[in-house]
């Protein structure tokens, strides 16, 4: 295993343009193994696009992500667009690194527990047996171990976020990553989602969130980030950030966010 | 005429021509299928050069009646010296294998069209899901592409494998001895219309029937995320 010095991911100077719209315009983090580090910022910040940047479901423009200790490689084409050099290298990252979408994305073909064991068994190469046991503790862990046979659409959508959880969890990822997980929620749903998060928070699991949810961020984060624009505006840990952050538009934005 | 006796022995002959209007229909559709994949694929491509290639080969299949298609592979090849000579014509010169031709290549243009809408139709979450988990190109199209293609794609193609079984009744005019030629020299022969063309159509239907219900069949069994709960 390369010496990652004790960071779980590390991300410097990224850069990513949508055609002439420029979302990140050098946004620079690390995290430490067991930091949990929330991202803020309104919407158009390029907080989403960051996490996307992370695994590559978005191809950064600019920028050196790294993954404990393994920088994934890029390269330029020839039209000067940048590209990872190694397909395999991605594939090998994306599975450290769990992903936890908006909108669930469980695979609708399949039961709750065929999604948890599809990428550790094909993916991973694990023993089937093993990835079964460990998918129905996951089930367990985040309350939905009665349902491992129902398909996605007959949960609700607490249920299938936190079954999308289990099964970036299932990965054993070394690094979470999640995208607004609780914004496509019922209000009433938000709670049980967000206290799964708060659990793996205290297992000392290193994440990533982006998310509106403030009072939860301030209450699980190590650090917050907030973005403005493509760029770090402030960060800091969050009652640092609250009490004085020296961002007028920090301050802004906090005084329009729910809690 | 109509004779109990009449009526058996024009059931008896159809049936056996059923063999012949099968063998038609299961070949086209398969090797259809086969064709359509390949026009679906190079139509999703992405490379400019297939793409226009997959929409021509649709536009002219799909925008041409068959029956136009099955006579110019039929009657027009074979009117070609060229064609006569070359290491193609002991299969042409065969009417089942050009009938058989004829519909595969015509069934491909509507298939890759069913097969393209439905890989458009696969939800591109569940797509990004698969590559966030580390899936290689081909991993993600046999886990989840294909799977979820196949299921969105079964009503529609289900209606066009019971055309096919319609479609076929058009071979009859090349020689061939299928169900309706069948009918139809009965017909010629006797004078008798209803008798033949009522039987005819009562096989065709029959045989439709059953495919619809393996169709319905195949998409209970692959879709019970479709199905309510309790079932």
């Amino acid at each position: 295993m390369p010496e990652s010095d004790g960071y779980a991911l590390t991300v410097e100077g990224l850069h990513k343009r949508f055609g002439s719209l420029e979302v990140l315009k050098g946004v620079s983090l690390q995290a430490r193994e067991g930091d949990v580090i929330s991202i803020l910022g309104s919407s158009g910040s390029g907080k989403s696009t960051l996490l996307r940047c992370i695994n590559l479901l978005e191809t950064p423009d600019e920028g050196v992500v790294t993954v404990a200790g393994e920088t994934i490689v890029m390269r330029k084409t020839r039209g000067g667009r940048s590209v990872p050099s190694d397909r395999s290298q991605v594939d090998r990252i994306r599975s450290e690194l769990g992903m936890v979408f908006q909108n669930f994305n469980l695979w609708s073909h399949m039961t709750i527990l065929e999604n948890l064991i599809e990428a550790p068994i094909h993916v991973q190469k694990r023993p089937r047996v093993e990835c079964l046991e460990e998918a129905r503790a996951l089930l367990d862990k985040v309350g939905i171990g009665d349902k491992a046979h129902f398909y996605p659409t007959h949960l609700s959508g607490g249920q299938q976020q936190r079954a999308a959880i289990a099964r970036a969890l299932a990965m054993r990822p070394k690094v979470m990553l999640f995208d607004e997980p609780t914004s496509a929620l019922d209000p009433e749903l938000v709670g049980e989602v967000l206290r799964v998060m708060r659990s793996l928070a205290d297992e000392g699991r290193t994440m990533l969130i982006v998310t509106h949810e403030m009072n939860f961020a301030r209450d699980v984060s190590d650090r917050m980030i907030f973005l403005h624009q493509g760029l770090v505006e402030d960060e800091g840990p969050p009652a640092e950030l609250f009490s004085n952050s020296k961002s007028e538009r920090f301050r802004q934005f906090i005084a329009n966010e729910r809690f | 005429m109509m004779s109990l006796d009449f009526i058996e022995a024009t059931f008896m002959r159809l049936m056996a021509a059923l063999q012949v209007t099968l063998s038609v229909w299961a070949l086209s559709v398969l090797i259809g299928a086969f064709i359509g994949g390949g026009v679906a694929w190079m139509r999703v491509s992405g490379v400019k050069p297939l793409e226009w290639l997959a929409r021509a080969y649709v536009f002219v299949f799909r925008g041409t009646p068959l029956l136009v298609q099955l006579f110019i592979v039929y009657y027009g090849l074979s009117s070609f010296p060229v064609i006569r000579a070359s290491v193609f014509w002991p299969f042409l010169r065969d009417a089942f294998n050009c009938a058989t031709l004829s519909c595969a290549l015509c069934t491909a243009a509507y298939q890759s069209e069913i097969f393209r809408g439905a890989l458009a139709g696969v939800p591109p979450g569940q797509v990004e899901a698969a590559r966030a988990c580390g899936m290689s190109s081909f991993l993600l199209f046999r886990r989840v592409i294909f799977p979820i293609a196949l299921r969105q794609a079964l009503p529609a193609y289900s209606t066009e494998v019971i055309s096919m079984v319609k479609a076929t009744a058009l071979v009859s005019l090349v020689t061939l001895w299928d169900v309706m030629s069948v009918a139809l020299k009965i017909r010629n022969d006797t004078l008798v219309t209803y008798t033949p063309l009522l039987i005819a159509g009562g096989i065709y239907f029959v045989v439709n029937y059953l495919i619809a219900r393996v169709f319905i069949f195949l998409e209970q069994w692959l879709s019970p995320h479709l199905r309510s709960r309790s079932a």
